[in-house]
């Protein structure tokens, strides 16, 4: 669940002297041998439909695994670990550890999903699982969410191997197979599986990345350390139902309407927390005097103003970051196209503000939705609340150092806290930090188009992400 | 679709159910029972390939009663669609020619042979064995509408027994995928009008008919000169989605539920047509409660929409003051975690005969008020028209109502559901509705339903009914 960082330069923010180049025409550094490899995988990855249920999983993990292995990994150290995510959903996550001759401190993770969301050819201008390359970018589902990054990470050690660097500490690789639905490859990575994944801290290829806006100026790098409860609830109302010649005032789908209607103006109490004020610090800092930047001092000054927060949130480069939201996402009603539905049901997701209990939640939900709705969690996944990870210097040193190789000075680094929910949350809940620093970047808010139509990437971010981790391996275990 | 008449105790006219009038003789009745007992237990059902057996079994009771072959015919045909599946299914149609030259044109007979499923472990016995069980006949197509399929058959067998030449032809089409698609009717009023002979109007047996309530007195007896126009519409709602973690104020879902709100709220202009008019008349006359005041009210201004609205919102008289829309289904998004790109929802309505459905898609896009939000058809359904009240079918339903219901009241009614008549009508044969049986009621309504029946009584009294109706209409 991809989220790529996202912020506005304020017009009171006058860099404006430096004239702005597209940064999508900037030569990649990456050489042309290397492109030419990174793009082959790409491809085959892209076309696998690694969608749930479809039991493409294994052989985005065999195709990751067989670089490994060229590049001289043995098979003791490649595990492949099958599992079912969804009842039927037969998927698979991939282990690789690439072993140190001289470890000098614990292990290190690097985290990413082999699954993508699904996508409808008819929703879609293309195939979304072919591969095209148009107009600077590379299309298809899962070329920013993320394939980019289980590429990007899979490169960068087989070039650095061909380079012959070694480890000071073993980098083990770890790509789940059910991020988007379940979590379980996650959940039984930092358990179960816990003697093949240990490690001092986590590297999610899930979030991260830097932003441009549309005038192609700097936006920031975020690296996420603290993440929203993902808990989905469904509405679901019942009737009797009858012949649709007969219309009744009672009608399971204005039952449910009016509710989404209620739920559509619902907002939640506004929260903060040290990786959120550390944000807004930043942004408060780049938006200088705009009505944007005095709205997050004034809410930074005091916590309890309401008005300053509604104002953030209702800006859309911010929105979910000051509380709790919940959005409806499907629909399904009725039996018949002449009889009177008997029940309806909306599908409501909540990305929960950390700390938050989501039991809470589904009380406030029921008390918006009213007594003709039932307001219940999906029971096929429980979201838990996960702690903040600690800022750790190596790891921000690091990112600031190749932000500042492939993007210049003017791209700020800093946290966040995620709004999507991530592989993530289940090591940080077991105790592993995680860090989501992975190198992709794009267009701001063109190219945010994670689980939505015509996913895309821009080609040299995709390259220029493989020298990325090669350099924050080389800093954090070299 | 037989919608029987749905009226409740209307009356204080002191009646009992099957009083005395024109009887069956035994041997009549033994034959009407044969007949209904073979054509029940043959499951009529899109499916099951039953439907030419008994095409073929209705055929051999009009030759055996001597209608020549040259003019008994039955033709196979096919019907299917995406939603109900295939079936091989076959229409009758029968002519008894007038002799000599006759002055009018043909009157039509209409009904139809298949029957709506009916589960074995959903029903108290055998839905597709006949039987006999306190004083009702038991089994699926009982009253819809195996009931009209063999009054209409026995009758005719009996008047040409009797001797009756009828002055004008009549001809008789049975079609075999009502319950379904429609098909048969689609082509008896297009490629087999010339066979039918161009009618001058029909009468359905799936249509029509009375009740008695459960005190014994009469409820009414109804003959059904209009049908709303079946319609269907999709609202759709595209947008370009995205991650639900970051919501936006644009969002198909509830631009969909933001246009669903404002259907609910919506009326369609109120509307009165000579069918409706005279049937609030009628019942106005009756009902001395606050919904018979509106009734009255309505009658005599027909501008006054609160009157109405009032009658509208009456669970008994729902749909029947103008045209109705409701959405029955709906669909929406394609991931837990993702904005939607598409919703849609499914929109059912009845429209008032004579509306187009194309006007109503104009007005549904008014009301919506919303760009965003497409509204299309999904069917070709052109509309339908009401059949103006002609006098001679009036008094013959009447008279033959009376003959074996004294005083028992009678309603024109415009039905809300959809049946063979209204191709019919489109093509400008009128119909009307003019079935004999009875029941009682609310209980017997059970149509499409569990353990559908009909009274003993009212199966042989529709015989006399239609026989009565045809002495009267073609007799003189």
């Amino acid at each position: 669940m991809k989220h790529i960082m996202l912020l506005l330069l304020g017009a009171a923010v006058s860099t404006a002297a430096i004239a702005a180049t597209d940064p999508r025409t900037v030569p990649t550094q990456l050489p042309p041998a290397w492109q030419a490899k990174t793009r082959a995988v790409f491809k085959q990855a892209i076309e696998i439909p690694s969608v749930h249920n479809r039991g493409e999983v294994p052989r985005v993990a065999k195709l990751l695994a067989d670089q490994f292995k060229a590049a001289g990994i043995p098979d003791a150290d490649i595990h492949f670990m099958p599992y079912e995510a969804l009842p039927g959903d037969k998927t698979e996550a991939l282990i690789v550890r690439w072993r140190s001759p001289h470890a000098t401190k614990k292990p290190m993770l690097i985290l990413g999903h082999m699954d993508v969301v699904e996508a409808k050819r008819e929703d879609w201008k293309y195939d979304p699982f072919e591969f095209r390359e148009e107009g600077g970018y590379f299309l298809g589902r899962g070329t920013s969410d993320m394939k980019n990054g289980d590429v990007a990470t899979t490169m960068a050690a087989v070039k650095l191997m061909s380079e012959g660097f070694k480890p000071d500490r073993d980098i083990i690789f770890f790509y789940s197979g059910d991020e988007e639905t379940q979590g379980k490859g996650a959940t039984l990575g930092s358990t179960q599986w816990r003697n093949l994944t240990d490690a001092e801290f986590g590297l999610n290829a899930d979030g991260g990345g830097a932003s441009y806006d549309r005038n192609f100026r700097p936006l920031g790098f975020g690296i996420s350390m603290a993440e929203k409860t993902f808990q989905t609830y469904f509405f679901t109302t019942h009737n009797r139902g009858g012949h649709s010649s007969r219309p009744r005032p009672d009608n399971a789908i204005y039952d449910l309407a009016d509710s989404l209607e209620t739920l559509r103006t619902h907002r939640f109490q506004p929260m903060q927390n040290p990786i959120t004020r550390g944000y807004f610090e930043e942004r408060a800092r780049q938006e200088g005097n705009s009505p944007l930047g005095q709205a997050m001092r004034a809410w930074l000054a005091n916590p309890n103003d309401g008005a300053a927060a509604d104002a953030i949130e209702a800006n859309p480069l911010e929105v979910g970051l000051t509380r709790t939201r919940c959005v409806a996402t499907m629909l399904k009603g009725g039996h018949a196209d002449n009889a009177l539905p008997q029940t309806a049901q909306a599908t409501v997701n909540c990305r929960i503000f950390p700390g938050v209990q989501p039991k809470d939640v589904q009380a406030e939900l029921q008390a918006l939705a009213g007594p003709k709705v039932e307001v219940t969690p999906d029971p096929s996944y429980i979201g838990v609340p996960t702690p903040a990870s600690p800022p750790r210097a190596d790891v921000i040193n690091a990112v600031k150092a190749a932000a500042l190789r492939f993007h210049g000075p003017a791209m700020h680094v800093f946290p966040v806290m995620s709004t999507g929910a991530s592989d993530g949350s289940f090591f940080r809940a077991q105790g592993i930090p995680v860090y989501d620093v992975d190198g992709s970047w794009g267009i701001s808010p063109d190219d945010e188009r994670a689980h939505g139509l015509d996913e895309r990437i821009p080609v040299r971010a995709m390259y220029d992400d493989v020298l990325h981790w090669e350099m924050i391996i080389k800093a954090l275990a070299g | 679709m037989r919608h029987l008449l749905a009226a409740a105790a209307l009356t204080t006219l002191a009646s009992t159910a099957g009083a005395a009038g024109p009887q069956l003789t035994p041997a009549q009745r033994t034959a009407t029972h044969a007949m209904f007992e073979h054509i029940v237990n043959t499951p009529t059902v899109i499916g099951r390939h039953k439907v030419p057996e008994m095409a073929q079994f209705v055929a051999d009771q009009f030759t055996a009663g001597g209608f020549p072959a040259a003019d008994v015919h039955v033709i196979p045909y096919h019907t299917g669609s995406a939603t109900t599946g295939d079936d091989d299914t076959a229409a009758v149609i029968v002519r008894w020619r007038a002799p000599g030259t006759p002055s009018a044109k043909p009157i039509l007979l209409m009904g139809h042979m298949d029957v709506v499923e009916a589960k074995r472990e959903d029903s108290t016995t055998d839905p597709f064995v006949l039987t006999e069980r306190d004083g009702y006949y038991y089994g699926r197509g009982t009253i819809d509408m195996k009931d009209g399929i063999t009054a209409i058959t026995q009758a005719m067998v009996n008047l040409k027994a009797a001797g009756f030449r009828p002055k004008r032809d009549i001809v008789v089409l049975f079609t075999g995928d009502e319950e379904t698609n429609g098909i048969g009717a689609k082509k008896g009023a297009s490629e087999w009008l010339d066979l039918l002979g161009h009618p001058e109007f029909g009468l359905n047996a799936d249509g029509g008919g009375g009740g008695f309530n459960p005190d014994g007195s009469p409820a009414g007896f109804a003959m059904q000169t209009a049908e709303k126009t079946f319609a269907g519409y999709t609202f759709t709602v595209r947008n370009r989605g995205g991650h639900s973690s970051k919501p936006r104020k644009d969002n198909a879902i509830y631009s969909l539920a933001h246009a669903l709100d404002k259907l609910e709220a919506y009326r369609f202009t109120p509307k009165l047509n000579e069918t409706t008019r005279a049937y609030f008349t009628a019942k106005a006359q009756m009902d001395k409660s606050p919904l018979g005041d509106a009734m009255r009210r309505w009658l005599a201004n027909p501008n006054d929409g609160e009157a109405a609205d009032f009658i509208e919102a009456s669970e008994s008289e729902v749909g029947l003051t103008r045209t109705r829309c409701v959405p029955t289904r709906l669909f929406g998004g394609h991931a837990d975690n993702a904005l939607p790109q598409l919703a849609t929802a499914m929109v059912n309505c009845r429209i008032f005969p004579g509306e187009d459905p194309n006007a109503v898609t104009a007005e549904l896009e008014k009301l919506v008020a919303d760009p965003t939000v497409v509204v299309t058809r999904n069917d070709d359904n052109v509309a339908s028209l009401a059949s103006p009240l002609r006098p001679e079918v009036t008094a013959a339903f009447t008279n033959a109502v009376h003959a074996l219901h004294p005083g028992m009241p009678i309603f024109p009614e415009m039905s809300t559901g959809a049946s063979d008549a209204r191709p019919f009508r489109v093509a400008g044969v009128p119909v009307y509705g003019t079935n004999g049986a009875w029941v009682q009621v609310p209980t017997d309504f059970r149509a499409h339903g569990k353990d559908e029946r009909i009274p003993i009584q009212s199966l042989y009294d529709n015989v006399v009914h239609w026989q009565l109706m045809l002495r009267d209409l073609a007799g003189k």
